[in-house]
């Protein structure tokens, strides 16, 4: 039986290990897989969708402060804007207000004033025309009129200062609230008079002017006029040569009065502004400003402009005319009414302000200033010549006026008057440099405010408006002086008019100083919002970073988890399947024994415990397999050992048979002898070889039969057989036909020996129970073409159908057989279909009762020469078969 | 008997078997010694201690097997060194022939013989004369 090919156990083979490990790893792979594809991708998309919701909301929260932040900024800019313009407007407008009040109060008590000098003149005319009743009446006449202490030049030479007499009177405590309960909104004025205050004549003389022009009774204040009696209907007998009222006295009738223009001797002034010594030396002039003209803070030590302004009336007697009488207003009582006018929060002022531009001045009725606080602005008279100084023109005026070669007088007779007053123009730098800068609004044509007043004032109007002056927006009001005595009342103008000049700004500097404490809020506000700002925004990146750091790392930390998490519960979810697949394995691997741990009464439970009870059934199967092969074993082994045995004892005896048959036949005197002999010892014989076959299946059934296949011709092993039972045949009258085609020509797979052998006793079985006819010997392929089939045919009584298979069975007898003598074959069919099976090949018999029977070896074809053509038949093989094809053997 | 002969021991309990050896020895010239068991053998062998050519020793015996009686032969180098030990036996079984061949047998001799299986088994044992 080694020539069987081994066959594995077939359980083992029906499942190999490497792919039922592959599964294993690939559900667990699967689900780790499936795990991390829900968990961490969105996981990975959450990460992101908030990292980009992170980047999104910081740009916007950095955007919307930035944004906020210039809001604001541009709000508290807007505020303070819009709350400082109204500011300045409401201020302005206050100001204005107050200003103009003033302007109009101030021109109102000039002109009250005037006319109590108008009073006063009619009062002199009924006087006695004496000295001592012209004294009495000048001495009940006076006014107070207040000097400012002297000013000094600071140490630095560089500005004019309150001396040590004036500054204690500038600088004194103010006064506190003694109670409580009036603190709020406590405020308290200096005393507004600061200087020394003078009783002061109003007049500066008084005169009685006889019809012929000579003065009859005089009477001088002061040293400015002269005492003596003069000819005043000549003109440079009158004060400063520059009066001209006689001339209109003549038209005076009772009653009517005349009052002059201001006259005084023009104080010209190399320098405008503070005269200084560095203006000095700028200048080019000697440092002398006591010898220059007054300018209040710019030159306190300068010299005053002294005028006056003359009343007169005729005084009658019996109603005729007997001259004139005349008061000479002291100018300086003019000049008190605006001297100490501050038109800013201070109210008033102890020294005229000609430096900031605040003050108040006066102009007459053409526009030619009489009051102002630079006393070389105030128009005058050459003292000289009594001609009026040359007004300050501008450049244009100016140098058409040199250019004329006229004298000023004829050349202002006809030169035009506010010929289009602009900022544009320029004043004559050479009236500058020569000092001559009287002002006369008619040719200050550099100075459009001149037009200005005189519009406001030509009606007996007042009002004010604004002008660019110097770089500084100032306000300019104009208030008629309504006094309209004499020549004063040709216009509705009047005597003149007041005018305030301010700094705008210094109306509204409460609000720009507002405005700057607010523009210096804002902008340090805004400095900490900025610095805040950035603070925030740094906060806002760090935190992003943090942020972007907490999430990447948290993402990462979430990644890891998720993938352990997902392999752990694949390898819970897989432990159980991979317990199970390798509980089957075990056992598939013979640990029949192997069971599955029954856990939970899940699907896997019941797995598990179908698995264990189909293994219970399986391992008793196999139990009940081996014992059965175990006793099918022994009870093989005892038959072999019985049948060696039988064979043992068999031989022993016959041994003595065989050989001394064999001598007595070899030693027999007698022929008959020798024939009795010779059949004991066939008869012995034929039994040996019944003890041979016996011991063939014992050899077989034990496995000890030795089957030597080779390559063997078919076709010969067919003849030999046949031929060697020729003669059994033809003993009995049977025929022998061998029957091979021609062209058959096949290589048989068999073991040579045990192919006769079958052959042998197939062909002999055939003679044997064939008592008429033949016996046929043929050789064919199979169908398939893969065998070669070798038949013996007899036309013997046949095999019933029921015996068909119990004929190759080892010691069954056939009755049919045995009753008619024909002794056992049946151990003959028994080994041949055994040394058959065991040379690959097969036995089958085909039968017919009354007919025959016909037994057929299948051998396989030689697999090398299978394929081969037509063989090579010995001559002698090939003659012989030819023969048998045709005829009967004999 | 030629003191040229050649000397054989057949050892056969079954007298029949044992007797038919040796007539077919004596027939072919032989000096044929016999014993009915081993012991019996052993006795004859120390009796006879001449060398002998051969013996025929059946297998299944009483007392002693053939394969014992055998090994003791060999061990004890009974019968000469030259001498050609036969299993003289009815055990027929391939196996058989070639355990007796391990166990010191030079040939086998399978019952039933003839004067023929003899004469070839002789002369394959270079004994033929």
């Amino acid at each position: 039986m080694s020539q069987q090919p081994h066959h594995p156990d077939p359980m083992r083979a029906s499942a190999a290990v490497g792919p039922r490990t592959k599964t294993t790893w690939s559900i667990r792979g699967k689900l780790i897989t499936l795990f991390v594809i829900i968990k961490v991708v969105p996981l990975l998309l959450l990460a992101w969708f908030a990292w980009q919701g992170q980047n999104w909301l910081a740009l916007r929260v950095s955007d919307s402060i930035v944004d906020m932040f210039e809001d604001m900024r541009e709000t508290a800019r807007a505020v303070a804007d819009s709350m400082e313009k109204k500011a300045v407007e409401a201020l302005d407008d206050s100001a204005r207000e107050s200003l103009e009040r003033v302007t109009t109060d101030t021109a109102r008590a000039v002109a009250q004033f005037l006319y109590d000098r108008d009073s006063d003149i009619r009062a002199a005319s009924a006087l006695e025309r004496d000295e001592a009743a012209f004294r009495r009446f000048l001495e009940l006449r006076t006014r107070r009129i207040e000097r400012h202490y002297p000013w000094v030049l600071n140490p630095t030479q560089t500005a004019w200062v309150p001396g040590p007499e004036a500054t204690p009177r500038y600088y004194r405590p103010n006064a506190e609230p003694s109670v409580e309960d009036n603190k709020r909104s406590f405020s308290y004025r200096q005393p507004d008079e600061r200087g020394v205050v003078q009783d002061r004549p109003l007049f500066l003389e008084m005169t009685f002017v006889g019809l012929d022009g000579k003065e009859r009774v005089k009477v001088t204040t002061s040293d400015l006029t002269s005492p003596e009696l003069r000819d005043v209907s000549r003109r440079d007998q009158t004060f400063v040569k520059a009066e001209t009222y006689f001339q209109h006295l003549k038209d005076l009738k009772p009653g009517e009065i005349y009052v002059s223009d201001v006259i005084g001797a023009y104080l010209p002034s190399k320098i405008i502004g503070p005269y200084t010594p560095a203006a000095a030396a700028k200048r080019g002039v000697p440092f002398a400003p006591e010898k220059s003209a007054y300018a209040g803070t710019e030159n306190p030590v300068g010299e005053r402009f002294r005028g006056l302004v003359r009343w007169a009336t005729p005084v009658a007697e019996n109603g005729e005319i007997v001259g004139w009488i005349t008061l000479a207003l002291d100018h300086d009582h003019l000049m008190e009414f605006t001297e100490h006018i501050q038109p800013t929060n201070e109210r008033y002022t102890p020294i005229y302000d000609a430096q900031s531009g605040n003050y108040a001045f006066i102009w007459d009725y053409k526009g030619r200033s009489i009051v102002h606080p630079r006393h070389y602005f105030i128009v005058g008279y050459d003292p000289e010549t009594g001609d009026p100084a040359p007004p300050w023109m501008d450049a244009a005026l100016y140098a058409q006026w040199r250019a004329s070669g006229k004298t000023l007088a004829a050349f202002l007779e006809t030169a035009p008057t506010f010929l289009d007053q602009s900022l544009k123009k320029k004043g004559a730098a050479e009236q500058v440099r020569d000092g001559y800068l009287g002002l006369d609004c008619r040719y200050l044509n550099h100075a459009p405010q001149c037009s200005g007043w005189m519009d406001l004032t030509a009606e007996g109007g007042s009002g004010s408006f604004e002008i660019l002056w110097s770089g500084l927006w100032k306000l300019t009001t104009a208030a008629a002086i309504p006094y309209y005595t004499g020549p004063y009342g040709k216009s509705a103008r009047g005597f003149g008019f007041v005018t305030i000049g301010a700094n705008v700004d210094d109306f509204h500097r409460a609000a720009t100083e507002a405005k700057k404490a607010a523009d210096q809020i804002v902008a340090e506000r805004g400095a900490q919002l900025q610095g805040q700002l950035t603070d925030v925004i740094d906060l806002i990146n760090r935190q992003v970073d943090i942020i972007a750091r907490q999430l990447t790392g948290s993402t990462a930390i979430m990644t890891f988890l998720v993938i352990g998490v997902a392999v752990w519960m694949a390898s819970v979810l897989t432990r159980r399947i991979t317990t199970v697949v390798d509980g089957i394995r075990r056992f598939e691997n013979g640990e029949l024994s192997r069971r599955l741990p029954v856990s939970g009464n899940d699907e896997m439970g019941r797995l598990a415990q179908s698995f264990n009870s189909m293994a219970d059934r399986v391992e008793e199967s196999i139990q009940r397999l081996k014992e059965a092969k175990t006793k099918a074993e022994e009870a093989s082994r005892m038959k072999t050992e019985f049948l060696a045995n039988v064979s043992h004892e068999l031989r022993t005896p016959l041994n003595g048979v065989i050989g001394f048959a064999e001598l007595i036949r070899e030693d027999a005197e007698t022929e008959d002898m020798r024939e009795n002999a010779e059949v004991i010892e066939k008869s012995s014989r034929h039994l040996l070889e019944l003890v041979n076959s016996i011991l063939d299946v014992a050899k077989i059934e034990a496995g000890a039969l030795s089957i030597k296949l080779a390559e063997v011709d078919a076709a010969e092993a067919a003849r030999t057989a046949a031929v060697a039972h020729t003669a059994s045949a033809a003993a009995k009258g049977l025929s022998m036909t061998l029957d091979v085609a021609d062209d058959m020509a096949a290589v048989v797979v068999a073991d040579p020996t045990r192919l006769q052998q079958v052959l042998h006793n197939l062909i002999h079985n055939a003679v044997k129970f064939t008592e008429t006819g033949g016996v046929t010997v043929s050789l064919t392929l199979a169908a398939n073409g893969g065998a070669a089939e070798f038949a013996v045919r007899d036309t013997g009584p046949g095999i019933p159908e029921n015996m068909r298979e119990a004929v190759f069975e080892a010691f069954r007898q056939v009755d049919a057989f045995v009753t008619r003598g024909q002794g056992g074959a049946g151990l003959g069919l028994a080994l041949a279909r055994s040394l058959v099976l065991a040379m690959g090949g097969e036995l089958r018999l085909q039968s017919e009762l009354g007919v025959g029977s016909v037994f057929i070896v299948s051998l396989p074809i030689a697999a090398s020469r299978s394929a081969a053509p037509k063989m090579n038949v010995p001559a002698t093989t090939q003659a012989a078969a030819q023969t048998a094809a045709q005829t009967t053997i004999s | 008997m030629s003191s040229q002969s050649l000397r054989a021991l057949v050892v056969d309990d079954m007298p029949v078997n044992r007797l038919l050896a040796v007539k077919l020895l004596a027939k072919a010239g032989w000096t044929v010694g016999e014993a009915d068991d081993g012991p019996a053998a052993l006795t004859w062998l120390e009796q006879n201690p001449d060398a002998l050519e051969l013996m025929l020793l059946d297998i299944s015996m009483p007392q002693m097997s053939g394969q014992e009686l055998c090994r003791v032969i060999r061990e004890r180098k009974l019968g000469g060194d030259g001498v050609r030990i036969v299993a003289y036996t009815a055990h027929a079984m391939p196996e058989d022939a070639a355990s007796f061949r391990a166990e010191g047998f030079d040939a086998v001799l399978v019952k039933p013989i003839t004067r023929a299986a003899l004469a070839d088994t002789l002369t394959g044992l270079g004994l033929s004369g």
